[in-house]
């Protein structure tokens, strides 16, 4: 599971050991209770020394779990990067618990976030990222920052509000899921608890005479009853299947929109690098220092370069400028086509994702016509053998 | 049950009177109500229809006429006369005193009996004057099964006396405790009876009447003699009395269960919609469809809730009562089994004094009565077991099928629910309004 030969974690003992549950302020200013995760890190060599000391530990919540691996997924685009542990706790039915605060679901969730954190740490490229490290051991909020700063200055709206859309797409139709699964589950309860009739009737129509054969009957009937449920819930799972495939698909929707960031972040970044070069040169070209540099505070206490020194940085200067130009070009097209074809292929999503959905609604309607007509036909079926009584 | 505010019982789609059949004639007839009282007589406002025999009926659904005939013609077998005193309880109405807050019910009496001097009557009643009422009848007929009245005593606090729900289920045992006395062929002729239906106040001198009926039904039923054979057909009564309570008592858990199962299911139902309202939000073409299927949940809870509240109100309650009823039976059957006993132990004193005194060859008088009240007990007590199977029988019946009937509404107000979202779901409209270009 962990590789040979890792980097961090050859230095590093990481383990997520606790978790305990608080109450705060969310970003709509309301107050909620969530996990808290005790991340321990100690100094691996200290422990061969026979010190023992106690370990560094911080507390991290889910979300900033998911910061993390959003910046890396992005930042190493060709890497296949682990994944998390469940957000939320998936669709279960019959008794699990569905409820993130279960501490059998926290438990999981601990070992799931230590699982990740030392896969992350064992990868030979990911270990040695500078984020990383401070998500393990510095307990600022640097990676709030980090959301933030690594943001796109001018990403195509529609990507925006699409990633927005797919965002909650993957919420609702996971809410979606869970609700109907206990909905199935309670109605499962009722059907078979119908079933006890059948014995108590059977039961009481042998103390009857001219009543027996009624309630015997019905009893049949009651028997039926509670039997049915078992395929009208089997025909649903095919509904729920239908759900999670958009839950899926509403993550590569994302994934989509993500790489849009990517690709305009990178050009953002091109543009930027080439704006600064730029100015460097118009500063050694015409000498005037336009931005206080620790370069230029240097060189007024130091002395200036000589002429020779100059030039050589000049053309340095040139050629990065010109290197500089030709990238900004190339991530400029890169740009454009991404946001072409991927907009053609979210177009051509949405009307399928509308289609599938219609349809999906449409079987579940007809399903539950099915289920209550055959509840009017069993009901009537006992009716007739009580009249019978 | 419910937490909402106690209502009267939901009337559910009951056939105008025009439209049932006349339960002495074979074909369905188109009937005009008439002031003779062997046609069907309904008071304006009640909510139950009321039968020739004063029994009340359920028509919800289309069916429901063949039905009635079946429960018709069962009941013209059970007393080959026709029947010519018909008594209703409704009417609830509460009085409030400076002493005391408690609930009358209107009495009507509809009869051609001679013993009565008019052929109307109608009284306002309260629980204490049934009490009265049914005491009465015990002492009077001591060998008779009394139908039985509803609890006496509620705990303050734990039930709201004075809710709709309370007084209704009340009125209604009450109501079945009068029409089964009315139509008993010996009870009906009681004269308390006729105190009851028709004096304008009840002289009940309530202080030493209590007493001295306390005196008689205690001898009656503790008695204090042993009983040597009982006959083995009054044996299997008691033996069939206890396995049915104990059946009852059964389908009264399962009742409950279901309704908390369905309650919790319920709960979940409630979240469930809203999701798909919430859903409705982020979709532009979707957003009719969601919405559909979220309202569509919301009429499927609201029937759910109407049928829980149904069975509340109207099944338990029924079922439970009639727990009394088989207590009341067991009662009689421990009275008979005391006079027997009391007769076995008279005959075995007089054979000993017939033994000590040569020249006695009669019976004595006390024996031969004794004797008589055995004999006059056991036939009542069958009559009366015949009459209370076949009472069982239809109020089970029609207890059973209130049921289904139930269980049969709610399945169709959520198939109407879900069909009619069915065109809502296949119909693709055009966006008209401005929506976002995704």
């Amino acid at each position: 599971m962990v590789e040979e030969g890792s980097t961090l974690l050859r230095r590093m003992e990481i383990s997520v050991a606790e978790a305990e549950k608080r109450t705060g302020k969310n970003t709509v200013n309301m107050q909620e209770i969530f996990t808290v995760y005790l991340i321990e890190t100690r100094p691996i060599d200290a422990i061969t020394e026979g010190h023992n000391p106690a370990p560094d530990s911080l507390w991290r919540r889910y979300s900033e779990f998911e910061i993390l691996r959003n910046y890396l997924l992005v930042t190493y685009p060709f890497i296949v990067v682990p994944p998390l542990p469940e957000k939320r706790a998936e669709f279960v039915w019959h008794k699990l618990s569905a409820d993130n605060m279960d501490p059998d679901f926290v438990e999981r969730r601990r070992v799931g976030l230590e699982n990740f954190l030392l896969r992350v740490a064992s990868h030979s490229v990911l270990s040695n990222d500078k984020i990383l490290y401070h998500f393990l051991t510095e307990a600022d909020s640097r990676i709030k920052a980090l959301s933030a700063t690594f943001r796109v200055k001018n990403p195509d709206k529609r990507f925006t509000e699409m990633k927005h859309y797919s965002d909650e797409l993957q919420s609702l139709t996971s809410q979606l899921l869970r609700v109907r699964a206990r909905v199935a589950d309670r109605l499962y309860g009722v059907y078979k608890v119908h079933g006890n009739y059948g014995r108590v009737f059977s039961e009481w129509s042998a103390l009857e005479k001219e009543m027996g054969d009624g309630l015997q009957s019905a009893g049949h009937h009651m028997d039926a009853y509670a039997a049915s449920v078992d395929d009208m819930l089997e025909e649903e799972e095919h509904y729920a299947d239908q759900l999670k495939e958009y839950l899926f698909y509403a993550e590569a929707l994302r994934a989509v929109c993500r790489k849009h960031e990517l690709t305009q972040y990178e050009l953002e970044t091109a543009s930027s690098d080439l704006i600064s070069k730029k100015q460097q040169r118009e500063e050694l070209a015409t000498g005037m220092v336009r931005t206080f540099s620790f370069k230029g505070m240097t060189n007024k206490l130091f002395g200036q370069e000589t002429p020779e020194q100059r030039e050589a940085k000049l053309s340095l200067l040139e050629e990065q400028i010109v290197q500089g130009e030709e990238t900004v070009t190339e991530k400029t097209v890169e740009c454009e086509e991404y946001v072409k074809g991927a907009w053609v292929d979210m177009q051509r999503f949405k009307e399928q994702k509308d289609r599938d959905l219609r349809e999906a609604l449409i079987g579940y309607a007809v399903m539950q016509i099915s289920m209550c007509k055959k509840g009017i036909q069993v009901w009537t079926n006992a009716k007739e053998c009580f009249h019978k009584m | 049950m419910s937490a909402c505010t106690p209502k009267s019982l939901a009337s559910s789609g009951q056939k105008p009177i025009q439209e049932m059949c006349h339960p002495l004639g074979a074909e369905e007839a188109v009937l005009t109500p008439s002031p003779d009282v062997r046609n069907i007589t309904s008071s304006i406002g009640e909510k139950d229809q009321i039968l020739p025999n004063g029994t009340p009926v359920e028509t919800s659904s289309p069916s429901s006429s063949s039905s009635l005939l079946n429960r018709l013609q069962l009941d013209d077998d059970l007393d080959g006369e026709t029947r010519d005193l018909f008594v209703t309880v409704d009417d609830p109405k509460k009085h409030v005193s400076t002493m005391e807050t408690y609930i009358t019910y209107r009495v009507v009496t509809k009869t051609t009996r001679v013993e009565f001097d008019l052929p109307e009557y109608t009284v306002r009643r309260r629980y204490q004057d049934f009490d009265w009422l049914r005491t009465k009848l015990e002492d009077s007929q001591p060998t008779h099964l009394i139908p039985p009245l509803p609890e006496k005593f509620v705990m303050k606090g734990v039930v709201d006396r004075f809710s709709e729900e309370f007084v209704e289920t009340r009125r209604k045992a009450l109501d079945k405790f009068l029409k089964r006395v009315a139509d008993h062929p010996v009870l009906s002729f009681n004269e308390h009876l006729n105190s009851f239906l028709s004096a304008k106040d009840l002289n009940k001198r309530q202080g030493l009447a209590l007493l001295s009926k306390m005196g008689e039904s205690v001898k009656y039923v503790t008695g204090g003699y042993k009983l040597r054979g009982r006959p083995v057909e009054f044996s299997a009564m008691g033996d069939y009395l206890d396995m049915f309570t104990q059946k009852l008592g059964t389908i009264d858990r399962i009742a409950q269960r279901i309704i908390k199962e369905q309650s919790e299911y319920q709960v979940e139902l409630r979240e469930y919609g809203p999701v798909y309202t919430t859903w409705a939000l982020s979709e532009a073409e979707l957003q009719g469809p969601l919405e559909g299927v979220a309202s569509c949940m919301a009429n499927c809870s609201s029937a759910l809730d109407e049928l829980t509240q149904d069975m509340s109100e109207d099944f338990l309650p029924v079922l439970r009562e009639y727990v009394l009823y088989i207590e009341s039976m067991k009662i009689v059957l421990k009275k008979r089994d005391n006079i027997q006993a009391e007769y076995e132990a008279k005959l075995e004193a007089a054979a000993f004094r017939k033994e000590e005194k040569a020249s006695c060859t009669q019976v004595p008088t006390d024996v031969e009565k004794c004797h008589d009240r055995v004999e006059c007990c056991n036939a009542d007590l069958k009559s009366d077991w015949d009459r209370w199977q076949n009472n069982k029988r239809q109020d089970f019946r029609q207890l059973l099928t209130g049921m289904a009937d139930h269980n049969i509404q709610y399945y169709e107000k959520c198939l109407a629910a879900w069909e009619s979202v069915i065109p809502l779901l296949r119909d693709k409209q055009p966006q008209e309004t401005e929506t976002e270009e995704d």
